[in-house]
């Protein structure tokens, strides 16, 4: 891409990007309940501070004490499949209150959450066994 | 003078641009589909002026696929934010904080866009179980919040644009890295020599399978919501399509919507028009009766296909002097919640396959289906397929 091109493109992002983020402001701003603008920004300040400062920092604290050896990527894989089923699964878990008809909600979800734990742990089992002792008696790479 | 305080440093190496880039672009895909769908549902329900008469019927599965992806690629896009955030995490300790003017405002760019869409993710996941701690609007705001996500987005991709165009690709074989490029973006620790390079690409793939599996494992088992095939693996999602009376699932009943059972004994369905007329249960029965297989499709993200029988919308308008049908307004016995009165546009009345139905799979509508009648359209939001309709008024224009 020519230099040119680039800073035409460039532009261009930047000018959409600023017209659809005023769009949705001025919807904010015009379309929503008075205090709402102000509310939000509590909640959204609230995400980013739950994600930042608990959320990471215990990423990364398992990201130190994952092994360096082979089975690193499998730690990887399980841990964060596990973490990020959990994750969407806790508003079924949490969720306070009746539901609103038993078509709502209607599974057993710590069961399911144990069931998908269970099969990410045997995945992670079986994949750490394929990188332990490789290939016996099978194909070679 | 030196300051005391340091920001941390992060030795890890996947910290890098080519990384960001990976996991961004995959990231991107999965806001673009959210976004794109989204507006496709904010358009079906709340159409704006230039739309209307135009609404599409067709395809009859259109929004159960567009609303199935909204959420789909929504709860996809959890794993997915989460690495692209934790790659891009050691920049949140930039030093010095701002440079300058250009600088500060791509930080706080980035700052909305960061704040917004783990809020929207989080806001989206909490209204597929119904629950709203939050003291605003879902609907405007989350509406509001994709504009906002995007616009940032478009704004963060013009700024990244050198580096990403840079990265796109995998540097050749024994080619210098690209992450210690000039940016200064390279993370403390950046790859050396080649082997090391090589050490970096294999725990980047590593690390990008990782991401597949957790993507995969929480799309399996929560789609089979709204995709039927995957119904067995549907382990975690709020609902499943086997759940509900008569095979469907429900999302308002009759009681939590104030039905009144006396209301339903005397009940009449009038139709407006040059020549509005009233009809019994039993003249509607009647009528000829018509078939149509068509899903529910709920913005909460499940969906199913059922078998309905009823009368077509297009011959009760027929009958009331509208051989072109007509948009209507839609009017419920509910006293209670939104959707009581629904607009249904002309291209759905016109169809063939909207229909005013009383059974469901074979059997007569239960109360919490919507008997004695309830609207069945292709192509529209499960919340407009109203039920216990008494009224069908013509929107004159």
């Amino acid at each position: 891409m020519s230099p040119i091109s680039m800073t035409l493109s460039r532009l261009l992002l930047g000018a959409l990007g600023v017209a659809a983020a005023a769009f949705g402001v001025a919807h904010l701003l015009t379309e929503t309940r008075t205090g709402t603008v102000t509310q939000l920004v509590v909640w959204a300040a609230g995400a980013v501070v739950l994600h930042d400062g608990v959320l990471v920092p215990l990423v990364l604290a398992a990201g130190l004490l994952l092994t360096r050896g082979r089975l690193r990527g499998v730690w990887r894989a399980a841990l964060l499949t596990l973490g990020t089923v959990t994750l969407v699964a806790l508003p079924a878990l949490l969720r306070p209150g009746r539901p609103a008809n038993p078509s709502v909600l209607p599974l057993d979800y710590p069961m399911g959450l144990a069931v998908v734990a269970a099969a990410v742990v045997a995945g992670a089992a079986v994949a750490a066994g394929r990188r332990l002792w490789p290939a016996r008696g099978g194909r070679q790479p | 003078m030196q300051s005391r305080i340091r920001p941390p440093s992060f030795s890890g190496r996947l910290h890098d641009v080519r990384t960001a880039t990976i996991v961004g672009r995959l990231l991107g895909i999965a806001v673009a589909i959210c976004f794109l769908t989204g507006l496709v549902s904010h358009l079906l329900q709340e159409p704006p002026g230039w739309l209307i008469g135009h609404l599409p019927a067709r395809p009859v599965s259109g929004y159960r696929i567009t609303q199935g992806l909204h959420v789909i690629s929504g709860i996809a896009a959890v794993p997915l934010l989460l690495v692209k955030l934790w790659t891009v995490y050691p920049r949140l300790f930039e030093w010095p904080p701002v440079r300058g003017v250009g600088h500060a405002l791509e930080r706080l760019s980035i700052a909305v866009l960061v704040a917004a869409t783990i809020l929207e993710l989080f806001m989206g996941l909490l209204n597929t179980v119904q629950w709203y701690p939050w003291p605003f609007s879902f609907r405007s705001v989350h509406y509001a919040l994709g504009w906002v996500i995007i616009g940032s987005l478009l704004v963060h991709l013009g700024v990244k644009a050198p580096q990403i165009a840079a990265h796109w690709r995998r540097p050749r074989q024994g080619a210098a890295p690209k992450a210690a490029a000039p940016q200064g973006a390279a993370p403390q620790g950046a790859a050396t020599g080649a082997d090391d390079e090589q050490l970096v690409r294999a725990d980047r793939r590593s690390l990008l399978v990782g991401l597949g599996v957790a993507v995969g494992t929480v799309t399996v088992v929560t789609a089979g919501q709204s995709v039927t095939p995957l119904a067995k693996l549907n382990l975690l999602a709020p609902r499943h399509p086997d759940n509900g009376e008569q095979g469907l699932p429900v999302n308002r009943t009759a009681s939590a919507a104030g039905v009144d059972l006396k209301a339903v004994r005397s009940w009449r369905l009038s139709v407006g028009g040059p020549q509005g007329y009233e009809l019994t249960l039993d003249q509607l029965r009647a009528l000829p009766q018509h078939k149509a297989t068509l899903p529910i499709a709920c913005v909460e993200g499940w969906s199913k296909s059922a078998h309905w029988e009823g009368v077509r919308i297009k011959d009760l308008l027929e009958r009331a002097g509208l051989p072109d049908g007509a948009r209507l307004r839609v009017v419920s016995l509910q006293t209670r919640g939104g959707y009581r009165v629904t607009e249904m546009d002309r291209t759905y009345t016109r169809d063939d396959l909207t229909l005013l139905a009383l059974r469901l799979n074979g059997e007569v509508l239960s109360p919490d289906h919507g008997y004695p009648a309830r609207i069945i359209a292709p192509n529209r939001p499960g919340v407009l397929q109203t039920k216990w309709v008494t009224r069908l008024e013509v929107i004159p224009g």
